[in-house]
Order: C-alpha cells, then structure tokens, then sequence
C-alpha cells in the first residue's frame, strides 16, 4: 500500500505541500519576520 | 487518564509502556543538552560589541552552520543514509527549505536585539518561542489531546510562568538602555520568538513523518545559507560591501563560524527532544539555554556588573520564574493515550503525502527501517575534508577577540557543556541509533 501510494504522489508532493494550509502559516511568519528586520535595521 | 494509569489493555500498533517512557526520558535530556549547547553559542554574539554588522556576524555564524550540518550527519549517518531517509518523504525538503529561511530571519534578529538590551536580557525575550511552539503543538499535532487535566495544566501554567520571567526582564531593560534601544531590540527579540517558535511546525512535521533529524538539517541549512546570503548582500548594499566587510573582519570569522557549529550540535539535540518528547515538553527544556546565556554573560562578559539591585533582580528573579516555568512542563510527561494521538497525527500525515506507514510507524518507535543502511563513501569524507580544511583556514588567521573575559568560568563552562554532549549523546544512541 505505500509504495502505491508513494507512486501516486511521486509527481504532486510539492502541489500536496502548496494545498496543506499548515505550509502557509510559517510563510506568512517569515512575511512578518522580513518586515521587521527592515523597521529595525 | 492514559491507559497505563488506568490499566487498559494497550492498543495495537502502540508502544510498550517501558520503550514510550525510555525514548521520553532521552528526549527530555536532549531537551536539556540543547539549552546547554545553544546558551554557549550565543556567546560569540557579543562581539558585536567590535562594531561588526549585525547581518555579517549572522551570515558568519550561517557559514559555520552550514558547515556543521554537512559535516555531523556524513560523520554519523553518511550521506547515503539521508538520501535515502530523503526519498521516503520527499515534500519535507520544502519544509526543511522554509524552516531554514525562519531561522536565519530569527538569528538576524537576534543579534539586533543582543546589540540593543543586551544578551542577559534578549535572550529570555526570544525564549518565549515555546509558548508559540506549545500553541502551534497542540493546534496542529495532536500534543495534549488525552493528556489529563494534571498535563494541561502543568503545560499551560509553566507557559504562563514563563511569560511572566520574560515580562520581568522585559522591564528591567528600559532601567538598561535608551528607551528607542530597548523598545527596537524588545521587537526584534519578540520577533525572533515568533519565528522560532513557528519554525518548530516544520520540525514537528517532519519527525511527526519520521524522518531522523540527520536527514531533515542537511536541507534545512540550505535555506539558511541561502536566505542569509540574500539578506547580506541586501543590507550591506551588494557583493562588493559585504565582501569589503568579511575581509574587515577575517581576524574574527572564525569566533563566528565556532558559534555557528556550536548552536548546530545544540540544534540537533533540540531536534531529537522534539521527536522524542513533542514541541510542547522538548522546545521548555532546551529553553534552559536562557540560563546558561545568563551564565555565560555575567560570569563570563560580565554583563550587568555596576546593575542596581533592583535591576538584578529582575533579571535574576525573572530568569528563575521563566526556569521554573519550562520545569513544571518538563515533569507533565506524556501519557500513553496522548502519545496514541501523536500516532494518529502522524498517520495521517502519512496518508496526506503518501509516506510508507511502516517507515512513519518504525521511526517514532525510534527503531530504523531495513530499507535503510548506513554506509559511508567517498563524498562524506570529501564533505568532512572540506568543512574541516575551511574551519582551520580561519582558525590560522584568527585573532582572540578584544573583549574582557573571565577565561576561568569559561574553563567551567565548556567542561560541563562537552560532559553533557558525551553522556547523553551515548544514551541517544544506545536508545535510537540517532534515528
């Protein structure tokens, strides 16, 4: 079954990654640290 | 109320009550080692007192990083371990990218905030990362579903103790500095707990999977060096200032680079506290780091020497109260039925991105997988050859810094730190074999 489902995947992990909305939270942190950085700096 | 207290059968698939409690307890001294390991690597901060930008003191720092992170896992897994740890979950070398670029924002940040209040103060500030770490845990990952209302509480209120020591601190920053340094730095050590605290989602994906933290940081120091490199050549105006400015300061690079290997073998332990012992109990513990920044800057620079009373005590009481905060988490171990969640978080993670579940299921146990050898070749030893020859190259053009320091206490310092290196990265891998 995980190589079945490996198979399936094998093509779309980086799409899988962009659809799971966990990915998007450190995204937008790292938005917000990059921000600062330049207020402070 | 967890099975093994209530005495129900366990449920397939679930670990053994004594293998569960043994991988905890050396993922709490990993916890432990990290704070130790990362407190001492805060140290070669402080020459940003020498009039280096803080965003070459930072990219320094990433080089040696980067160095480190190739070299320990060639030395101990070999690189074909990775690759081949690497192919079972391959999405994950995303995450490792994305947390990469968090943590060298968070360094940056960090060595503003060490220039504007000072390192016994920014340090607590930025230690709050684990109340967002515990947030992120329980949101995301299942940590403290089944817990009983003991757990939660010991968790929630170690929390909440550590945010008062940092609120103490916080104060006793504007008697420090001017108030436009303290409010600054105040920012830039809060950001820096943000990122932190949000880079543990990464993490806790990839352990959650089980990937060995080995495999995760050969790719994760890609997005450090690269994120690093970009903010370098932005703040310093492009190629030519940043490298007039790295030439200024050869004599020192290599005080930089030492601190960039030495918060990786911190990191590294933090990584194995968060698999084996979750965000929630293993982000406090290795948040001990505070107390040996405190160790290292009064005993060692002498921060705060002519402080008044007042003053001191807040620092000192504050770092006690955020010490005693990460203590009560540590001692609300995991229960049985907590960890069943933990399994059923990964399993899911699993099914999302097609990850083996026998690989996910072998690794949380920390046990390796057939699939996977360790063998080294020719590339770790040229990996290692290299990283050593770089290291030394900069050793032979270093000049001790200009900076008062107490060479006893630092003696005391570095014997403890390496003693807990020794003893508990035997327990790592009598338990794990560093999976």
């Amino acid at each position: 079954m995980g190589d079945d489902r490996r198979e399936k995947h094998s093509g779309s992990w980086l799409g899988l990654v962009l659809r799971d909305v966990q990915f998007w939270v450190p995204v937008a942190v790292l938005a917000g640290g990059l921000l600062v950085l330049r207020w402070i700096s | 109320m967890g099975a093994e207290e209530s005495g129900e059968a366990p449920e397939p698939g679930a670990l053994d009550t004594r293998r569960l409690r043994t991988l905890q307890n050396v993922g709490m001294l990993c916890g432990l080692t990290a704070g130790a390991w990362l407190g001492a690597a805060e140290a070669p901060t402080k020459l940003v007192t020498l009039g280096l930008s803080p965003v070459v003191i930072s990219l320094s720092m990433v080089i040696g990083v980067f160095l480190a992170r190739w070299t320990l896992p060639a030395l101990i897994q070999g690189t074909s371990y990775i690759a081949a740890d690497l192919r079972q979950a391959p999405h994950l070398i995303v995450w490792a990218v994305l947390a990469g670029c968090l943590w060298a924002v968070a360094n940056t940040l960090t060595i503003f905030a060490v220039r504007d209040v000072g390192l016994s103060i920014a340090f607590p500030l930025w230690n709050s990362n684990s109340l967002l770490g515990i947030f992120w845990g329980i949101l995301f990952f299942q940590e403290l579903r089944g817990a009983d209302w003991g757990r939660w509480l010991g968790v929630l209120g170690g929390a909440v103790l550590m945010f008062a020591g940092a609120t103490a601190l916080a104060i006793a920053s504007a008697a420090q500095v001017p108030p436009r340094d303290a409010a600054r730095g105040v920012a830039a050590a809060l950001s820096a707990g943000v990122l932190w605290g949000t880079m543990y989602i990464p993490y806790r994906k990839a352990y959650l999977t089980g990937m060995s933290p080995l495999s995760f940081i050969t790719f994760f120091t890609v997005g450090e060096l690269g994120m690093m490199t970009t903010l370098a050549l932005t703040y310093s105006g492009g190629a030519a200032p940043l490298w007039a400015q790295l030439s200024g300061a050869r004599h020192v690079l290599f005080w930089l680079l030492a601190g960039g290997f030495v918060w990786v073998v911190g990191d590294l332990f933090q990584q194995y506290a968060v698999k084996y012992a979750g965000i929630t109990r293993g982000i406090p513990l290795s948040n001990t780091n505070q107390l040996w920044g405190l160790l290292w800057g009064i005993l060692v620079f002498g921060e705060l020497r002519g402080a008044s009373h007042s003053v001191l005590a807040h620092v000192i009481g504050g770092s006690v109260v955020m010490a005693v905060g990460a203590g009560i988490i540590a001692l609300s171990s995991v229960s049985r039925s907590e960890h069943l969640r933990w399994q059923k978080a990964a399993a899911s993670e699993g099914a999302r991105y097609g990850v083996d579940p026998e690989y996910t299921r072998s690794r949380i146990a920390g046990e390796g997988t057939s699939s996977i050898v360790r063998r080294r070749t020719w590339i770790d030893w040229l990996v290692v050859s290299v990283a050593t020859a770089t290291i030394v190259g900069f050793a032979l053009v270093a000049r001790a810094p200009q900076i008062a320091l107490q060479s006893q206490w630092a003696a005391v310092l570095i014997v403890a730190t390496l003693g807990m290196l020794v003893g508990v990265g035997v327990a790592l891998w009598r338990t794990t074999r560093f999976n």
